[in-house]
């Protein structure tokens, strides 16, 4: 057995020590005048770069010796040892963990590089440097952590990451408001999952993966008829927050105030799909709680289903992909509760995942690079226009996104969607015909983005100004479409990589499936055709069928439902308590004692006047009423 | 023997008394060589604060670095000074926040030398009531503390400083009186020849002969109410906000970050372990208003327009998470609560050092005339980001594992659990982490946004960044705050023994007659099964 304790650490070191380089030594500074404009201006990005690089390579090596079996780890240090809690700093490794890091690691520098021409000429890039290579820090962590307690911390960093890069530009009001929603949002669910880490310590005695799995396995008396299922559920709170599930999703679509590397990195590929890898990670946890695996599905599959319709109405190009993203986590969070651990396990969710994440970035770059030909002035689709005479390669690979996305067959996202719908056919029709639909709807919003922003004419003076992107911007794109044509095959390995050590089945869906999932497709396609590829300047559903855009438009309703929630209940109880806090305890409690006392020694004061005859009447009056009383008894 | 071993403490009390007199002999008119000097005494405390912390043997229980003078033999009153696992950590917290507070006075103009001979006053007496052993003298140096941060207050501060000075006077003296009444009662509850002001010596006793459970029941609440207005216990906590709001950036750090704890210190260390019984009886009306501080405190903080004054009320929310630590009678729960309070400490003396520093150049803390600091104060603003990150409790800094152990503490509280279906879910720790992590992420993170982020005015223009001095104290805080976040094994080992011994005196101290069954838990049997070499009362070697 090899101990590669050595090698997981420095995975997770790269990132935050280029983060931390990147603070201390990229900046305007005596010790290095000549150098000053290089170091304000680019090495940021070199230093972010090659570290990520060092850890890629090592992620690699980590991959390879798992390959090989017999590997070990250790736990690098003891965080907390107290009483009945125990927490160590260790690590998960296994099949499940390098092949997320390995995905986790090579979107990264895609995008990395990617960033260095999208962000060119920003006076802040340094700084977008270090927060983007410690969010990457963060997520590795969440990846390799090897208990409850040290996943939750990542789980928090990513968070915080997230929060600073969404509000990167931080002087534009929407972005500091979106970073703090997104943070908030995210935080209840964190609560569940506190909760939820706390109670499988009570059960189990444990914050341990290993001690858990261990305990349960052992103790199957004790943890049947229900009990973990709702440490399950409140576990997958945190996956409702983070993966921005129903009915926590509100945060994700406003997160696209960021730079468009943080949303294709961040709330495209890796962050927002943390939530379903701890599902997976958690899996044996999930795995022993039928009733929580149908709540799972449920959520996942109407979340997916609900964001597929409002991505139609939409017309903010980088709104339409944040809200397809929703719909795919949904998918992958749906697979996570209808996986039948003894055939398949979580491979189809893990699976969609990875495809997911390449195809996703990829379509999110694509969207950049439309952003930087309009100079970064520019998201609404139907601004656009003819984009595709003036940028051909931004155009072919964002339909290749656009492809694997609604799984036409032969690239990736086609393998990964069939698996999880033949998935749904065996084990739940309601949830199969659910996630067909859904797959119609994601085709007509996709192609509906396509026809009006790419294809047709110029619909704005500034689109028909536009000119392809530069190399740098387009090199990460072309690299990425290749992995989104290739990721599903059997031979890339995806699959059978994630099912291998269990001696599960890779099989892919039955014919059936296969033909309904084309028929709704095709479906989506034509009915794209027949609204949007004449070229309308105007949406024709908008005109047609007002009422529909409204609701989709103002997508149900559910972030006016917050804000009244937020305003009314929670600023109504705070200002009662203000209230409270000021006249009741500061004001009749606190001064009142105070006043009844003051009052007193007013109406004492009254009597010292200092005036000798006022004191020699006072006097006089005593001695008449105490000689009176005398007198008369 | 050398004179680290047995005086080290005494040092570090009289040093800044030293230094104040000899600040004192200075004329007023050479300010430099006033702030110089003080500088260098708190900078000598806080190295003896480090160098007591390091000299401790976290692996022998007991009081060490003991020394006992008798002084007045027949009332039983001796110069007793001592530090156990939880007053090193104190004191290592005062010689931090003090030598930061010193450093950050530059924002003082007016009468800089009774300023900084009432500061130094003000550090020897924290120090003074951690290190002492004696009831007496622990009264004394929290008067010696307090009573410069009145003055303080009322002549160096802002706003309506007469009337908060006044309002924090009456409330903290009321308080301590109240507590003195307390620990009146405890020496005259002895029996003739026993009566002791010597905690070592009362606490030993008690362990003999637990007082009657009738007399615990009526002490404790004077004790808790008299102590807990120090803690801003709601609903005597009004006098927090408004006392912050108005003092001057260096004191606002000391009591904040440090006085504050001293009710708390007084619960764990006399309080605790000499009527457990007592605080057995009333826990139940501690746990409503410990809750009361965090859900109504994060509440309140809401509302609030200034930002100090925010800092102050979130100050109240997390003393509740203090006292949800003490109130769990566990090792996990008592030490978690000590290292919390190790850590907001820093991070709230951290967060008023901050705002005392736009402050001297904007003249206001009004959040709503504040905005997109960041732009001209880079450093400034980040911290801000941080100290406010560090308070809701992120990962990462101190805060965070004491937070943890408090709730897992709780969690394990037998009589705080509620039936969900099969599983058993503890109701203070539901409503505490609603109240700690989301209420208290929402209006930190409002503060930070409109107060760091958005569109700068106008008029502020032309502020400038701090420095790289100036930068100086944040940096120890914040490098302690995740020094310890990211090992907080170096303090709960030094804590735990401290924690554990409170936890087997309150066992023994307990009135013999009989009482209500005792909420102890009993680890779960996976735990015994789990982690079969562990001995579970004694702390095992670093």
């Amino acid at each position: 057995m090899d101990d590669v304790t050595g090698l997981l650490w420095r995975i997770l070191a790269g990132p935050l020590c280029a983060a931390v380089v990147i603070v201390l030594i990229c900046r305007r500074s005596p010790f290095y005048a000549d150098f000053s404009p290089v170091m304000e201006r680019s090495a940021g990005a070199v230093i972010a770069i090659a570290f990520l690089l060092g850890s890629t390579w090592f992620a690699w090596m980590a991959l390879d010796a798992v390959k090989t079996g017999n590997v070990t780890t250790s736990p690098t240090y003891r965080f907390i040892d107290v009483g009945d809690l125990e927490v160590n700093v260790n690590w998960s490794l296994d099949r499940l963990s390098v092949m997320m890091a390995m995905i986790v690691c090579v979107v990264s520098l895609c995008i990395f590089v990617y960033s260095v021409g999208y962000m060119h000429g920003d006076p802040g890039i340094n700084r977008f440097f270090a927060k983007l290579s410690f969010f990457v820090f963060s997520m590795l962590g969440i990846v390799f952590s090897g208990n409850l307690v040290m996943m939750f911390v990542f789980w928090e960093l990513v968070g915080v990451s997230s929060y600073l890069l969404i509000g990167y530009w931080y002087q534009r009001p929407a972005a500091a408001e979106a970073g703090k929603k997104a943070f908030i949002v995210n935080r209840i669910g964190d609560f569940g999952f506190l909760l939820g880490i706390l109670l499988v310590w009570n059960v189990t005695g444990s914050v341990d993966f290993t001690d858990i799995r261990n305990y349960l396995k052992a103790h199957p008396a004790e943890v049947s008829g229900g009990v973990l299922t709702i440490p399950a559920l409140l576990i997958f709170c945190g996956a409702v927050g983070k993966s921005a599930q129903l009915p926590l999703h509100v945060w994700l679509p406003d997160a696209m105030e960021g730079p468009t590397p943080v949303s294709a990195l961040i709330h495209a590929a890796t962050m927002v799909a943390a939530g379903v890898y701890m599902l997976c990670r958690v899996s044996f946890l999930v795995f022993a709680s039928p009733a929580a695996m149908d709540v799972i599905a449920w959520i996942g599959g109407l979340t997916a289903l609900l964001s597929a319709v409002i991505a139609c109405q939409q017309n903010d190009i980088k709104r339409i992909l944040a809200y397809s993203t929703l719909s795919q986590l949904g998918y992958m969070v749906m697979a996570v509760g209808l996986s039948v651990p003894q055939v398949n396990g979580y491979m189809p969710a893990m699976f969609h995942l990875s495809t997911h994440a390449f195809f996703k970035s990829l379509l999110f770059l694509s969207a950049g690079s439309v952003i930087i030909a309009f100079h970064h002035a520019e998201q609404d689709i139907w601004k656009m226009g003819g984009l595709w005479k003036k940028m051909p390669i931004t155009t072919a690979c964002f339909t290749v996104g656009l492809l694997a996305l609604t799984g036409f067959p032969g690239l990736s996202g086609f393998f990964s969607k069939e698996t999880i719908l033949g998935l749904a056919r065996e084990r739940n029709e309601d949830l199969f015909t659910l996630a067909t639909v859904t797959a119609g709807f994601t085709s007509f919003y996709m192609f509906r983005a396509l026809f009006v922003a790419f294809l047709g004419q110029p619909r704005s003076e500034a689109a028909g100004k536009v000119k392809e992107s530069p190399w740098v911007v387009l090199g990460p794109l072309v690299a990425l479409a290749i992995l989104s044509v290739i990721g599903g095959y059997t031979w890339m390995g995806i699959p059978g990589w994630l099912v291998g050590d269990k001696g599960l089945s890779e099989a892919p869906a039955g014919t059936n499936v296969l033909l309904l999932a084309m028929l709704a497709f095709v479906m989506g396609l034509a009915l794209a055709v027949v609204f949007y590829l004449c070229g309308p300047a105007e949406d024709p559903v908008k005109t047609k069928f007002p009422f529909l855009h409204r609701i989709l438009w103002n997508k149900f309703g559910f972030d006016e439902f917050y804000l009244a929630l937020v305003k009314y209940v929670q600023g109504g109880l705070a200002a009662l308590c203000e209230l409270v806090d000021r006249w009741v305890i500061a004001g009749a409690g606190v001064r009142g004692t105070a006043g009844v006392a003051q009052t007193l020694g007013k109406m004492l004061q009254l009597f010292q006047t200092g005036g000798l005859q006022t004191y020699a009447f006072l006097f006089a009056a005593g001695l008449v009423i105490i000689l009176y009383y005398v007198v008369t008894q | 023997m050398s004179l680290e071993s047995y005086s080290l403490l005494n040092c570090a009390i009289l040093t800044p008394l030293v230094f104040a007199v000899v600040v004192c002999c200075l004329p007023a008119a050479s300010a430099a060589a006033i702030r110089w000097l003080s500088i260098l005494g708190s900078l000598l405390t806080g190295v003896l604060s480090v160098m007591i912390y390091t000299r401790f043997n976290p692996q022998n229980a007991g009081f060490q670095m003991e020394r006992d003078v008798p002084w007045v033999a027949p009332l039983g009153l001796s110069w007793h000074v001592g530090v156990d696992g939880i007053s090193v950590v104190m004191i290592l917290l005062t010689g931090l926040v003090g030598f930061a507070a010193t450093l950050v006075a530059w924002d003082v103009t007016k009468r800089q030398k009774e300023f900084y001979v009432l500061l130094m006053i003000l550090i020897s007496g924290a120090i003074g009531m951690f290190a002492s052993l004696d009831i007496f003298f622990i009264y004394f140096f929290h008067e010696l503390a307090l009573i410069p941060t009145f003055l303080m207050i009322g002549i160096w501060g802002s706003g309506q400083r007469e009337y908060a000075a006044m309002k924090m006077t009456l409330y903290l003296s009321a308080g301590a009186l109240v507590a003195l009444f307390g620990l009146i009662a405890l020496y005259v509850g002895l029996p003739v020849g026993e009566r002791t002001f010597d905690v070592v010596k009362l606490v030993a006793f008690a362990k003999g002969q637990p007082f009657s459970a009738s007399f615990q029941h009526l002490v404790y609440p004077l004790l808790l109410f008299g102590l807990g207005a120090l803690v801003s216990l709601v609903p005597l906590h009004t006098w927090a906000p408004i006392g912050y709001g108005s003092a001057p950036t260096a004191t606002a750090m000391l009591h904040a970050g440090v006085l504050k704890k001293f009710g708390l210190y007084a619960l764990l260390r006399i309080v605790l372990p000499a009527l457990p019984s007592g605080a057995e009886d009333w826990n139940w009306l501690l746990l409503a208003l410990l809750l009361g501080n965090i859900v109504y405190g994060g509440l309140v903080a809401m509302r609030q327009k200034n930002f100090n004054f925010l800092l102050g009320y979130s100050s109240v929310a997390h003393m509740g998470f203090a006292f949800l630590g003490i109130a769990t009678f566990n090792d996990l729960g008592i030490t978690g609560a000590v290292l919390f309070m190790f850590a907001h400490g820093l991070s709230t003396a951290l967060a008023f050092a901050l705002s005392g520093f736009f402050f001297a150049q904007t003249g206001t803390r009004e959040i709503p005339e504040l905005g997109g600091l960041c732009k001209r104060m880079p450093f400034i603003g980040t911290a801000i980001v941080m100290a406010a990150f560090a308070s809701v409790g992120l990962p990462g800094f101190a805060n965070f594992p004491g937070e943890v152990m408090v709730l897992f503490g709780a969690w394990q509280v037998k009589g705080w659990g509620i039936k969900a279906g099969a599983a058993t879910l503890s109701w203070p720790v539901i409503v505490a982490i609603w109240g700690g992590a989301v209420l208290g992420a929402v209006y930190m993170l409002r503060a930070v946004r409109d107060v760091c982020f958005g569109v700068l005015p106008a008029k502020w223009q032309k502020l400038g960044d701090a420095n790289l001095p100036a930068k100086f104290p944040y940096l120890v805080l914040l490098g302690a705050l995740i020094w310890v976040g990211v090992y907080p094994r170096e303090l709960t080992e030094t804590i735990k023994p401290a924690a554990i011994a409170v936890v087997e005196a309150m066992e023994k101290t307990k009135a013999r007659e009989p009482l209500p069954p005792k909420p102890k838990p009993k680890p779960t049997p996976a735990k015994r099964a789990a982690k079969p070499g562990k001995t579970p009362a004694r702390p095992v070697a670093k």
